[in-house]
């Protein structure tokens, strides 16, 4: 091995390191910068709240593990926050017809994977593009929902579904709601998914080059259909969430929550071309934005400085993913 | 000695209290419904108010105001108050986007210590320190009672309802027809089953609809907010009935309405009082702090607006607050 190759494998190893680093490193500046203030610091950096600063995630995080197999897999979907509005409104129509919240949680999980699943069977199918489709899919489930819910929020009776997102005791980090469990063990499974299984890799190779993959024997289309199944019930999942939340089926809810999720993978280090991208990014994603959120107010910044800030930092990721991209290309070449 | 040393220390301490007590100052997040409505420009400019004439005696009180991020999101707007509960603000002002969904945010709050007054919309809760808002029903009423008074008791009158599950507007309407049925029983009501919806545009169509069949019929009309007063106004006008030939009641005044008032195509207009809520809001949490009472429940007032009184100096400052005054 001469020293040519060496330093490009070394070079190569701490490019794969800041690949994985950088979004963390993205998330601990973050909490620096509003750290700073000594006076914010004393609020900011307590355990009750970061226990707000996770509860607020869990949504988008949910979400964004289902978005991240769709980005990685090439597409996208639009479709989400409206998929959530309705299968909140599900379930709150469900609970108040007497179904037990287990059952309730289940078919409105469902709902959102029934979604998914002809969003993937149309795009399969009719070799559409996944924007277009779930564009339709946006307008047609938040007409559902509002149709659903007859243009108003149902309020859910009170069952334990509702205690799935409370804080409980403000006042203490620990314990911990549910659905913050829950997010993280689904994170944990889902890293374990996308890189240890066959449907993992399959995604990564549909994403880096469709025709390849089918060329290699991949069945693409139908691979596709799970995809969107399964992200699907995810977003499903963020609905019962938000269910929770509300303590209420809300069909106005989550307008633009999608681009939310989205931004959440990308500032996680996917690429919108599809082919990378990974959970640990995503979740840090997530919660460098909402980190971002609870920070701006806590620092008296006008609502409108927190949006345009959010604004800035998903440009800065995405600048810095082109630019690794770029020196990636030139050490190949 | 020992007694008179610990007087000594006594003494010491409770003028050291006094010293913070002196400089302490208090926190107060004021959090709309939205930002960019007038209505809450103006609960802002109360909450301004407050804030100044409370420096001029010498609380300092720093007010942060909040809107959710997303308008009229819900979650949005619970991410706010949590927030503010976790940074532990004296205490927080909150007009709540949804008579349940904020009921355990706000229940969060007031447990880890941080007291919280509700203004304009209620609340299905008793947490709150106390709920300061129009008293809708009475609003209603008094259009009630002008409307009959103007057809002099007796005549077809329409009422033109908001929308389903909208808590302020329903009062208003059941306001308004209770004062029709206990003072001016010789009055028909002709429709009060139709909704005029969230927009302009759907108010619109709901008031053409509803004139093409009683348009030659009938004299009164009442809309229970600024969007549908102004719909109405409109169908009004375009079939030749305006100017006082039906008589027209609204709520809220906006610009339009109080154009159209000029012109004498709206008799009347039931006008609440938004930086009256922000100003109380902030006064009720600082008196609070200060160990003061506050009453649970405090009426900020409506006032009937026509076009004989429009021009009085206190009308015109309820109708144009000084905003530019407190918001720099």
């Amino acid at each position: 091995m001469n020293e040519g190759t060496a330093s490009t494998v070394r070079r190569q190893s701490l490019a794969s390191l800041w690949n994985t680093a950088g979004p963390f490193l993205g998330l601990l500046l973050v909490v620096g910068l509003f750290s700073l203030d000594s006076e914010v610091r004393g609020y900011f950096l307590t355990g009750r709240n970061f226990k707000v600063i996770l509860v607020q995630t869990v949504i988008v995080a949910i979400g964004a593990l289902g978005m991240t197999l769709i980005i990685v897999s090439g597409g996208i979907d639009l479709s989400v926050g409206s998929v959530v509005a309705l299968t909140s409104v599900v379930g709150a129509i469900l609970l108040n017809k007497n179904f037990s919240p287990f059952a309730a949680v289940a078919l409105s999980i469902s709902a959102g994977g029934a979604i998914g699943f002809l969003n993937g069977a149309i795009i399969a199918t009719f070799r559409m593009m996944p924007f277009i489709v779930t564009l339709g899919m946006m307008g047609i489930a938040r007409g559902a929902a509002k149709w659903l819910a007859g243009n108003q929020v149902i309020n859910a009776p009170e069952t334990s579904v509702n205690n799935i997102m409370s804080l409980v005791d403000p006042d203490h980090f620990l314990p911990l709601p549910r659905g913050v469990w829950i997010a993280a063990g689904l994170a944990v499974a889902m890293a374990i998914v996308m890189r240890r299984t066959i449907f993992g890799r399959y995604l990564f190779a549909i994403g880096s080059n469709e025709a390849a993959s089918r060329l290699a024997g991949v069945r693409v289309q139908r691979q596709k259909i799970y995809v969107y199944s399964l992200a699907g019930l995810f977003f499903g999942l963020s609905g019962v969430m938000q269910l929770s939340r509300l303590t209420q089926g809300d069909p106005t809810v989550a307008i633009g929550l999608e681009l939310d999720m989205i931004a959440a993978v990308v500032i996680g280090g996917a690429s919108l071309s599809g082919g990378s991208g990974s959970v640990l990014g995503s979740m840090i994603g997530a919660l460098i934005m909402a980190v971002l959120r609870n920070g701006s107010s806590q620092l008296n910044w006008q609502t409108y400085t927190q949006e345009i800030i959010i604004g800035f930092v998903i440009v800065l990721a995405v600048g810095l993913d082109r630019l690794r991209q770029k020196t990636r290309a030139t050490e190949a070449a | 000695m020992k007694s008179r040393w610990l007087t000594g220390v006594f003494v010491l301490l409770c003028s050291f209290v006094q010293l913070f007590a002196a400089e302490k100052s208090y926190t107060i997040a004021v959090i709309p419904k939205g930002t960019t409505h007038e209505f809450w420009k103006s609960v802002n400019a109360g909450a301004m108010k407050a804030q100044q004439e409370l420096a001029a005696q010498g609380t300092k009180v720093e007010v942060i105001w909040k809107g959710p991020l997303r308008e009229d999101d819900r979650d949005q707007q619970i991410q706010v108050v949590e927030n503010f509960m976790s940074r532990h603000v004296s205490g927080i002002v909150l007009a709540p986007l949804d008579s349940q969904a904020l009921v355990k945010p706000v229940a969060n709050a007031v447990k880890s210590g941080v007291p919280v007054v509700i203004i304009d919309s209620g609340l299905k809760s008793d947490k709150m320190l106390s709920y300061i808002s129009t008293d809708n029903f009475k609003g209603g009423q008094m259009a009630g009672e002008h409307l009959g008074k103007l057809l002099g008791g007796t005549g077809n009158v329409i009422l033109l309802r908001y929308a389903v599950g909208s808590a302020s507007t329903e009062e208003r309407e059941a306001g308004f027809l209770d004062a029709l049925r206990k003072t001016y029983p010789r009055i028909k009501i002709v429709s009060s089953d139709q909704h005029a919806g969230a927009t302009r545009e759907t108010a619109y169509q709901a008031s053409q609809n509803l004139l093409n069949r009683f348009g030659r019929e009938v004299n009164g009309i009442f809309c229970p907010n600024e969007t549908a007063t102004i719909a109405m106004t409109k169908a009004l006008r375009d079939i030749g009935r305006s100017g006082g030939k039906v008589k027209m009641i609204g709520f809220d005044a906006g610009t339009q309405s109080l154009a159209d008032m000029k012109n004498n195509d709206v008799q009347g207009l039931v006008v609440q009082n938004p930086v009256r809520m922000g100003y109380l809001g902030v006064l009720s949490v600082v008196n609070h702090l200060q160990g003061k009472k506050v009453e649970k429940r405090i009426d900020t007032g409506v006032q009937l607006v026509t076009p004989e009184n429009m021009e009085q100096a206190e009308i015109k400052d309820l109708l144009h607050p000084p905003l530019d005054k407190y918001l720099k």
